[in-house]
């Protein structure tokens, strides 16, 4: 679309250019936000009025220096085309009281050296007057049909079971909502009789956003003054209302035809025409329309989006509350097994203890007693499963696919069922902030999808598992590597050796060979050993049962940090991350609404006596 | 000597009432499950309003000539109303929209001998106390929120059977004025149709007063407003597409010039046009001089009151009759929304089937009840070497359990409950799934189903589902119950029982049965092929509400073989499987009260909608209505 340039129009100035850098960088950021979570129904609004929404924008940046197109807007019979003849000087529109409607095709009326190549008046059947009349030096007005002499197809069973009428051919509100897009500023004509219409409301409050508005009673040498009551109703649909001008339109059209003065409710109608559309009032309505246009989609958005604020709200509650259900199952239950493990624990401290400790003559016991227990299989009485294994000191296996893997998840004390019930709530909870597929799984999990939340909940929990255990038995390798722990039992376990020994020796050496007496043979020696094995077994049970002391509360401690390690999430993962996601989306409406706010409030444009819908809810 | 002709209103009217009475207790009826069926709204529609608003009250009660000024937002309706009646009945105002409810002024006496609630449903009826009423009336708590103000007729001069109302605007941004003017309007023998040069044309106006003509009212039109005589000559026009536009013919058309002063002291003129009407309608002929409001009233009774109002009363009749549009219209839609929710039902019937596989029950706990049974049948010697052998596997368990070989009695019940609260919770989220997946597939059974699926609280189904089954006694008195009349019946049909019996219960111990639980919904047929052995089950067939523990299948192992002698085997199946049957029914229970509620018993109820014997008689009294129309 080519932009005329009118010679009235300024060139830009650099303030402007900063605003619309700020601005831009705001539509780039909504641009981003609508563009993303296309699967969350209640984003396809969004994204339908940002379609709508996004090329008015667009146009308004691109076509910045263009003349205003202002939309004569009002119920039949109200004095539109009256009143853009007025405005024209002269008869440029079929006006009267006659028939009903009068204005069917609309009328599009340009100053004479005005190009308006780029409006679509073939499109919308419009007629092109010429006028040299001051009010319309510098806007283009468009003369446009009614909205309220067309039916409603769908009324009532009158209106559909009657015969044909002349009033099904009328369109006017069909050809009235063609054109509407096309016009920067709305020029609204009421009546006492017609400023309370429904369907005009309904109308104007449809293509107001982001257009700013001049409100005129016509009729004024009749009607009483009904301005205040229109400026309640107006300002109760949402609207902004500075000004209503109140003229009559007919007296108007006499004084322009015959050039007399216009009286003081026509004047003041141009004069702000002149002063608010004009040079470069005409850029700052573009530019506060474009910023109205913008806090109006972030504001109804957000409303939109209102409802489902809350039911995020509680699907994230709920990934919270059902998480902290199946970490509870698990730490129970590896709590459990855990506790139980005593005689795993007890072969894991012992391997410490051989690894740690040579040379002496309690290592050497403990080394022999090692050695002999090794006779007995690694791993049987643990249990099996990745707990039983990792007590076991045998390497984890990896998870499994599908019934494998759950069998394997059920020696965690989780099992398939507890998961989808988790699931299922889950489910439920997010089909209230209409969060379904595929943003999140269903509460049976697939074969294909087991391997993905079933098999890392496994491969992390098993790594977790050995990290802890191995914690553990360091903790008491620690206690081991003691000052003097070792010495202290070699001393202990020596002592006697060196008892039995010297005993032995005074026995051979004194008794035997000096005193004479009978050597005391293998008896003494049989005892002695005895004695040895079992002081050597008192004091390994001894160093093992200080080694296991204060287990179940360190085991109680690893257990305490399950939560830590988000061992569960990978089954909940889908829920958790949607309710991240459609949390971030809906924080985001906000952050964007108060950006927009901020630029509104930064830009201070003056009002002036323009009207316009509020940008942010009220 | 002239014999007393017979009152044709009153004729009509008895003959019609003897038929719309009961036509109304019929739709009635069925409206609360029209509408749950998903069939739009009578209410909304003509028919409805002609039939309740117009034919039920003024058939059997005196006859009346209701007359309502309607229009548009500030044209000046309660200004004509006023002037009609003869003195301020609704304060005029510049400002639009400000009449919210109808007033009506009654002829003098009239309140007395009618409720005028009854003859304006849908009203709450208040008395007049100042022309501000229209404007200002506010409902009291518990009072509806439509209020008709009435006042008696000030000036006494009205003629006796005329009611005369002012109504709400019927295009305005409230959109209950529309309603009230609506309800008005179906009430209405005689329109007066308040015409401006700017809103004569307008669609809602059209709409409002098309329908006023589909349903016979008389029609009397004023343009208000009017630029007099200037616009003398466009009246013919206007008239003419009013006319051509809603079908309306006026008995009389009249025009009030527009006089500010005037009307801001609550004054207007009325001229007669008689030339704009056919024949002249109740006018005389020839424009004539304005004639005072009360005139038009007058003037209308005086010529034809009876004709007026049983035109009304038929063209009413005829809405309620249109095949299309009326009753008949309404019931079509009604059959075809009862039989798409039929198939809904057995949609639902087919795809929201769950089974339960329990875990084998302890053998301990179907044996102890039969042993129980068997104890004052068997001889001292039978007891004293069943006590040894008792003491001596007490032994060998106790031996065993010691050595870790083997759980005892306590710790295997755990077990079991464990296992079978899995498989109830596991049955329990089956069956949630696949309600889910029936409501994707059927939008209806999604509109009663999806709210209690998505708002209800599922942790609370799922903790529901685990109280009941901890409070579930291991062996209910029911069932206790059950194993002594299965085994009297075997008895019965099976002399020196007791010996088949304990050969029985040695092997049947070993079979032990998993069982599998059919939980259907009510109706449905659920019932697999093993249903035979599960034949008398009746007894411990719960039925909670919907959902029917229906059968329960024993697939029997290895064991089994050796039974089938002397019908053992169905009877130690029907044992294990009864046990397994009452067992699920804290799944049935579960899903009854905090699943479905009563979404089930909704979906039933509109699934037999389509059996309801009131649309066959609602098209008898139809008929009835079309031989005395």
């Amino acid at each position: 679309m080519d932009d005329p340039a009118p010679a009235s129009a300024a060139p830009p100035t650099p303030r402007v250019e900063v605003d619309f850098a700020a601005f831009d960088d705001l539509v780039a950021s909504i641009r981003r936000w609508v563009g993303v979570l296309p699967e969350w129904a209640p984003t396809r609004p969004v994204r339908a009025s940002w379609e709508a929404v996004e090329p008015r924008l667009d146009r308004a940046r691109r076509e910045l220096s263009r003349l205003l197109v202002v939309g004569v807007v009002g119920g039949t019979g109200t004095g539109k085309s009256t009143l853009v003849n007025a405005l024209a000087g002269g008869d440029v529109s079929p006006a009267g009281d006659v028939a009903r409607p009068t204005t069917v095709a609309p009328v599009v009326v340009a100053a004479p050296d005005v190009d308006i190549g780029w409006f679509p008046v073939e499109a919308i059947g419009a007629r092109v007057v010429r006028s040299a009349a001051p009010a319309v030096a510098n806007i283009v007005l468009v003369d446009c049909p009614d909205p309220d002499t067309q039916s409603f197809g769908a009324g009532s069973d009158a209106a559909r079971a009657g015969p044909t009428r002349p009033s099904d051919a009328n369109h006017n509100r069909d050809r009235l909502e063609a054109i509407l897009p096309l016009c920067d500023v709305l020029l609204l004509v009421a009546t006492a009789q017609k400023y309370r219409s429904w369907i005009v409301a309904r109308e104007v409050a449809a293509f107001a956003p982001g257009r700013p508005l001049l409100f005129v009673q016509t009729h004024a040498a009749r009607d009483h003054d009904i301005r205040a009551d229109w400026q309640r109703q107006l300002e109760g649909e949402g609207f902004v209302v500075p000004r209503i001008f109140r003229l009559d339109g007919v007296e108007a059209a006499r004084r322009a035809a015959t050039g007399l003065e216009p009286e003081e409710g026509f004047a003041a109608l141009t004069r702000a025409i002149d002063e608010e559309l004009a040079g470069r009032a005409a850029r700052r309505v573009r530019r506060t329309g474009s910023l109205d246009l913008a806090g109006w989609f972030l504001a109804e958005s957000r409303r939109a989006l209102a409802p489902f604020r809350a039911p995020v709200a509680g699907l994230a509650a709920g990934v919270a509350s059902e998480r902290d259900r199946l970490e509870g199952r698990l730490a129970a239950a590896v709590t459990a097994r855990l506790r139980a493990g005593r005689l795993a624990w007890q072969r894991l401290l012992t391997d410490e203890l051989v690894d740690r400790w040579h040379g002496g003559p309690f290592s050497l016991f403990l080394h022999s007693v090692a050695a002999l227990s090794s006779l007995w299989p690694r791993g049987r009485g643990f249990g099996g499963g990745i707990i039983g294994r990792l007590l076991a000191g045998q390497p984890i296996i990896p998870s499994t696919a599908g019934r494998g893997a759950w069998q394997q998840v059920h020696d965690l004390g989780l099992g398939e069922v507890e998961v989808e019930q988790s699931r299922a709530v889950l489910v439920g909870l997010a089909a209230r902030a209409r969060i379904q597929e595929p943003l999140v799984g269903r509460a049976h999990l697939e074969e294909t999808a087991v391997q993905a939340t079933v098999g890392t909940l496994l491969d992390r929990t098993g790594l977790w598992l050995a990290a802890g255990i191995d914690r553990l038995v360091a903790d008491r390798r620690g206690r081991l590597d003691g000052p003097g722990v070792r010495w202290f039992f070699e001393l202990a376990f020596s002592g006697l050796l060196v008892a039995v020994l010297g005993r032995a020796g005074y026995d051979f050496f004194y008794g035997h060979l000096w005193m004479g007496k009978a050597a005391s043979g293998a008896g003494f020696l049989q005892e002695a050993i005895v004695w040895l094995l079992l002081w050597g077994l008192l004091l390994r049970w001894l160093l093992l049962a200080w080694l296991r002391a204060g287990l179940d509360r360190d085991v109680d401690r690893l257990v305490a940090g399950l939560g830590e390690a988000h061992l569960i999430d990978p089954v909940l993962a889908d829920f958790a991350g949607a309710a991240e996601q459609t949390g971030r989306y809906l924080a985001d409406a906000e952050r964007l609404e108060a950006r927009c706010a901020a630029l509104t409030a930064a830009l201070d444009e003056p009002g002036g006596g323009l009207g316009r819908l509020r940008g942010t809810a009220p | 000597m002239t014999r007393p002709q017979p009152d044709p209103v009153r004729g009509s009217c008895a003959a019609w009432a003897a038929i719309i009475e009961p036509l109304c207790a019929e739709v009635a009826a069925l409206q609360p499950l029209s509408f749950a069926l998903g069939v739009p709204d009578p209410a909304t529609t003509s028919w409805h309003g002609q039939l309740f608003g117009k034919l039920r009250p003024q058939l059997a009660r005196e006859p009346v000539l209701v007359v309502a000024v309607c229009g548009g937002t500030n044209t000046g309706k309660s200004l004509v109303a006023s002037g009609m009646a003869g003195f301020a009945i609704s304060r005029s105002t510049p400002e639009a929209a400000r009449t919210r409810h109808p007033v009506a002024s009654l002829p003098t006496g009239l309140s007395a001998r009618l409720d005028i609630g009854d003859l304006f449903p849908g009203f709450t009826p208040r008395r007049w106390q100042s022309d501000r009423d229209a404007i200002d009336a506010v409902a009291a708590p518990g009072e509806g929120a439509d209020i008709l103000v009435w006042v008696d007729d000030a000036l006494g001069t009205q003629p006796p059977q005329v009611v005369l109302l002012d109504t709400p605007d019927i295009d305005g941004t409230l959109q209950e004025n529309w309603h009230r003017a609506e309800l008005v309007r179906n009430a209405a023998d005689v329109i007066v149709a308040v015409l401006t040069q700017q809103k004569y044309n307008d669609a809602a106006v059209r709409d409002f007063f098309r329908a006023a003509a589909s349903a016979g009212k008389t029609t009397v039109v004023v343009f208000n407003m009017v630029d007099w005589p200037r616009q003398r000559e466009r009246i013919d026009g206007w008239l003419a597409t009013f006319r051509e536009e809603t079908g309306i013919h006026p008995v009389a058309v009249y025009a009030a010039p527009y006089d500010g002063a005037a009307a801001d002291a609550g004054r207007v003129s009325f001229h007669p046009l008689p030339a704009c009407v056919p024949g002249g309608g109740v006018l005389p002929p020839g424009d004539g001089p304005p004639v005072p409001g009360t005139r038009i009233v007058a003037g209308l009774v005086a010529t034809d009151l009876d004709r007026i109002k049983v035109a009304a009363l038929s063209g009413s009749l005829a809405v309620v009759l249109d095949r299309t549009h009326g009753v008949e219209g309404w019931l079509a839609a009604f059959v075809e929304h009862s039989r798409a929710w039929q198939e809904s039902r057995q949609r639902l019937a087919d795809a929201a089937r769950v089974e339960v596989t329990l875990p084998s029950a302890p053998r301990e706990l179907v044996w102890n009840e039969i042993w129980d049974w068997l104890e004052p049948r068997r001889s001292g010697f039978d007891l004293a070497i069943s006590r040894a052998y008792r003491w001596a596997g007490r032994g060998v368990a106790w031996t065993a359990r010691a050595a870790g070989l083997r759980r005892d009695a306590g710790e295997r019940r755990e077990d079991f409950a464990a296992e079978e609260l899995t498989a109830l919770k596991r049955a329990l989220g089956d069956f949630v799934a696949r309600l889910e997946a029936a409501c994707d597939r059927d939008e209806r059974l999604a509109g009663v189903l999806a709210p209690r699926l998505v708002s209800g609280d599922r942790a609370g189904w799922f903790a529901d589902l685990q109280r009941r089954h901890a409070a579930l006694p291991v062996v209910s008195e029911a069932y206790r119950e059950f194993v002594r009349g299965e085994l009297d019946r075997f008895a019965r049909d099976n002399p020196g029982t007791v010996r088949w019996i304990l050969a029985a219960l040695n092997a049947g111990a070993v079979a032990r049965p998993a069982i599998t639980v059919g939980l259907g919904l009510a109706g449905a047929a659920v019932v697999p092929a093993a249903a035979a052995t599960a034949g008398s089950l009746t007894t411990l067939v719960h039925t909670a509400g919907d959902v029917v523990v229906g059968t329960a299948a024993t697939l029997a192992g290895e064991g089994a073989l050796g039974l089938t002698a002397a019908g053992l085997r169905p009877l130690v199946e029907r044992l294990f499987a009864g046990w397994s049957a009452e067992r699920s029914r804290v799944l049935a229970e579960s899903i009854h009260d905090v699943v479905l509620g009563d979404a089930m018993d909704a979906i039933d109820q509109l699934a037999a909608a389509v059996t309801r014997p009131e649309p066959e008689r609602i098209r008898r009294l139809l008929a009835a209505a079309r031989e005395e129309g």
